[in-house]
């Protein structure tokens, strides 16, 4: 459950200025930071440092590292490294005290509740209705910026698409090389006694295979690279978001779309063939 | 010319499987064009709205982005100082408030940019007049908000300002002078734009002299970093920043997976294209080697059939290559539809958009795919034993 007075603060901030400073004798507060601040300032637990709201230094407080964390990764600001703190509310208070500008004024952006009988919508209502100017919200509530997400999902989705098309008329062409070379073979056969329909099936069978074989081969190195993708991209923007991830749904959206038009291929292929004339099949 | 010749007849003789091999690159292609597109669009896109204000350099108290960081103080003796550097053209103070409608039921939240009246505007009028000598109450709205309100020039509209604790500002009457385009609206946006003065009474503060930025042009002559060089020097307390560095920082952050998206995508479909024109010509080939060797048999020299593989590929790639642009624009276009749908994306900027860069990157990148892809079937021609192909074909 997350509540949002209207008055604005932060509790997790970015820092404006950060320095590391010498100990002094007063006891300073202690702080977390997140791996990646610790490693591009050269800081390790124990260090203390100067940290103000300010950007000239001015109301600078002295703060201890007490640890280092791995931040939850962000979708949202995966591009942007994430140089954050986190620090008691009061010591965040006392560090923002004397701001002259509004945003920067005595407040919380947002508090978390955790109920007891986990009815967040009721409770929700009932802020709304006992406080007005506040917003309870569940935090299973959706959230909009999802949008992004779906969005972008629809951009490669569209991509996908157009990928498959091309690789549809790719395969076109191959069948119909592929058959162009076995016309006198099927020729033969016909000569022989073997029906249309029993030649139409075995040339099904072998497209089903082939199609199979395919996917399974496209889906088997989409599996293998996908270490590699997820490692380039996490090594570039120094984070653990997972960014491909191939689940048992999108095996079978790609098999149930590169089977029937691997098969679609070759049946159509194989039907401009078969349908010529005996003589013609054998150039005679 | 004779080797031109025998890969035309060799592709017009077998129309069904050429047409489907250039449709083929003409869809791997258009892909490859768009990635190519995506690749530097929204820099230019970016780079496009930021010259649209006018203003080449902003100075900032922070290096965090405009408007998330806090305010540059006396700001009036900075813009000042900074106006009276002989590399500095203009300087525009800029202010952004969060404000509301004061009437009615639903308070609609607006974002309020003060800005001096009497300098260059950044945004463009397209209907009715601009706040300059309109005094403090004159305001220029969004098309959005003005639709939405269905108000127009002359209209009247009361705001109030979102301050926190100061709330409870009476609400300000301001009379729309006009109409005007901002550049880094998003679809949804209520932007209006009113004097500088007018933003900081919206909280009952008339004395406060802050701003979030200043916007400098600089001198034609002297440019936009001989400028921010100049503003260094003068004041070295505040950031200042050139619209070449807020590229450059967008294009590390903000930009760069949709950078990185396309260069996977494009080296993807380049070896797609690569696959395809390699897979078709060597069966091609190989369907055709008997043929081939009556030729060289009958005096057809190695190079000049080599050379006909070589024009087959590049008749092949190049046809579906430039099917691939008109194909390429248009699937551009419902692809940047579809980005420009997120949340938050100013309405004027895109991401795919087209620079000649482009289009000579498609066709070295498709001339290359050409080449390697014939390499395989040149060698296997190359190789070719004439007597024993012609036997084999005989026997056959």
């Amino acid at each position: 459950m997350v509540f949002q007075p209207t008055m604005t603060a932060a509790f997790l901030i970015s820092v404006a200025l950060l320095t590391q400073a010498s100990p002094t004798a007063v006891e300073p507060a202690g702080i977390l930071i997140t791996r990646q601040l610790a490693e591009s300032r050269g800081l390790t637990v124990g260090s203390v440092v100067k940290l103000a709201t300010d950007p000239a230094g001015a109301h600078a407080r002295l703060f201890r590292v007490d640890g280092i964390y791995e931040p939850t990764p962000d979708p949202m600001h995966f591009a942007q490294p994430q140089l954050d703190a986190r620090m008691h509310l009061p010591d965040l208070l006392a560090l923002e005290a004397g701001m002259p500008d509004e945003r920067d004024r005595r407040g919380v952006t947002s508090i978390n509740v955790a109920l007891s009988d986990r009815d967040a919508e009721r409770f929700a209502l009932d802020v709304a209705a006992r406080v007005p100017g506040l917003v309870g919200r569940a935090t299973s509530a959706p959230d909009d910026r999802t949008n992004t997400f779906i969005v972008v999902e629809r951009f490669h989705l569209a991509i996908a698409i157009v990928t498959v098309v091309g690789s549809a008329v790719f395969l076109l062409a191959l069948m119909v090389m592929l058959v162009d070379e076995r016309r006198s073979t099927v020729g033969i056969l016909r000569l022989i006694g073997f029906t249309r329909r029993r030649i139409l099936l075995q040339v099904f069978i072998e497209g089903a295979v082939i199609a199979l074989a395919g996917a399974a081969a496209g889906i088997l190195f989409a599996l293998a690279s996908q270490r590699l993708f997820n490692g380039f991209f996490q090594w570039r923007y120094d984070t653990t978001l997972v960014f491909l991830r191939i689940t048992p749904s999108v095996v079978w959206r790609s098999l149930a779309m590169a089977v029937p038009f691997g098969i679609a291929a070759s049946l159509v292929a194989s039907w401009t063939f078969l349908r010529q004339q005996l003589l013609a099949l054998i150039r005679r | 010319m004779r080797a031109l010749r025998l890969a035309w007849l060799t592709v017009v003789r077998q129309p069904a499987r050429s047409c489907l091999g250039i449709l083929g690159v003409a869809a791997v292609g258009a892909l490859l064009f768009d990635m190519l597109l995506l690749s530097r669009g929204l820099i230019l896109s970016f780079r496009d709205l930021l010259d649209r204000a006018g203003f080449d350099v902003r100075v900032v108290a922070s290096d965090t982005l405009p408007f998330n960081g806090p305010r540059l103080e006396d700001a009036t003796a900075l813009a000042r100082l900074i106006a009276s550097l002989p590399e500095v053209e203009a300087v525009q103070q800029v202010r952004v408030a969060d404000a509301e409608t004061a009437s009615g039921d639903f308070r609609r939240r607006i974002e309020f940019v003060g800005a001096d009246p009497q300098a260059r505007p950044m945004w463009t009028i397209v209907a009715g007049q601009d706040i300059a000598g309109r005094g403090e109450a004159a305001l220029v709205i969004n098309r959005h908000l003005a639709e939405t309100l269905r108000l127009s020039p002359g209209s009247s509209m009361s705001l109030t300002g979102r301050c926190g604790e100061a709330q409870g500002a009476p609400p300000l009457a301001f009379t729309v002078a006009g109409i005007a385009e901002f550049p880094f609206d998003t679809a949804t946006a209520d932007t209006v734009a009113g004097a500088l003065s007018a933003a900081g009474r919206l909280c009952g503060r008339t004395t406060e002299d802050t701003a979030d930025l200043l916007v400098v042009r600089s001198r034609p002559d002297a440019g936009a970093d001989a400028a921010a060089a100049a503003i260094r020097r003068a004041r070295r307390d505040v950031h200042v920043v050139t619209s070449d560095d807020l590229v450059q920082q967008f294009n590390r952050t903000q930009f760069s997976y949709f950078r990185q998206i396309s260069v996977v995508l494009a080296t993807v479909t380049l070896f797609f294209g690569f696959l395809l024109i390699a897979v078709l010509l060597t069966v091609s080939v190989n369907q055709h080697l008997g043929e081939i060797a009556t030729l060289r048999a009958i005096g057809l020299t190695r190079r000049r059939v080599v050379s006909g593989i070589v024009w087959e590929s590049a008749m092949l790639v190049g046809a579906g290559g430039i099917l691939a642009l008109p194909l390429g624009t248009a699937l551009s276009v419902w692809l940047d539809r579809i980005l420009r749908s997120m949340p938050g994306v100013p309405t004027d900027l895109h991401f795919f958009v087209f620079e000649p860069r482009a289009l000579v990157i498609h066709a070295l990148l498709l001339a290359m795919a050409a080449i390697a892809a014939a390499a395989y079937p040149v060698r296997i021609v190359a190789a070719l034993p004439i007597a024993a192909t012609l036997r084999r074909e005989a026997v056959s």
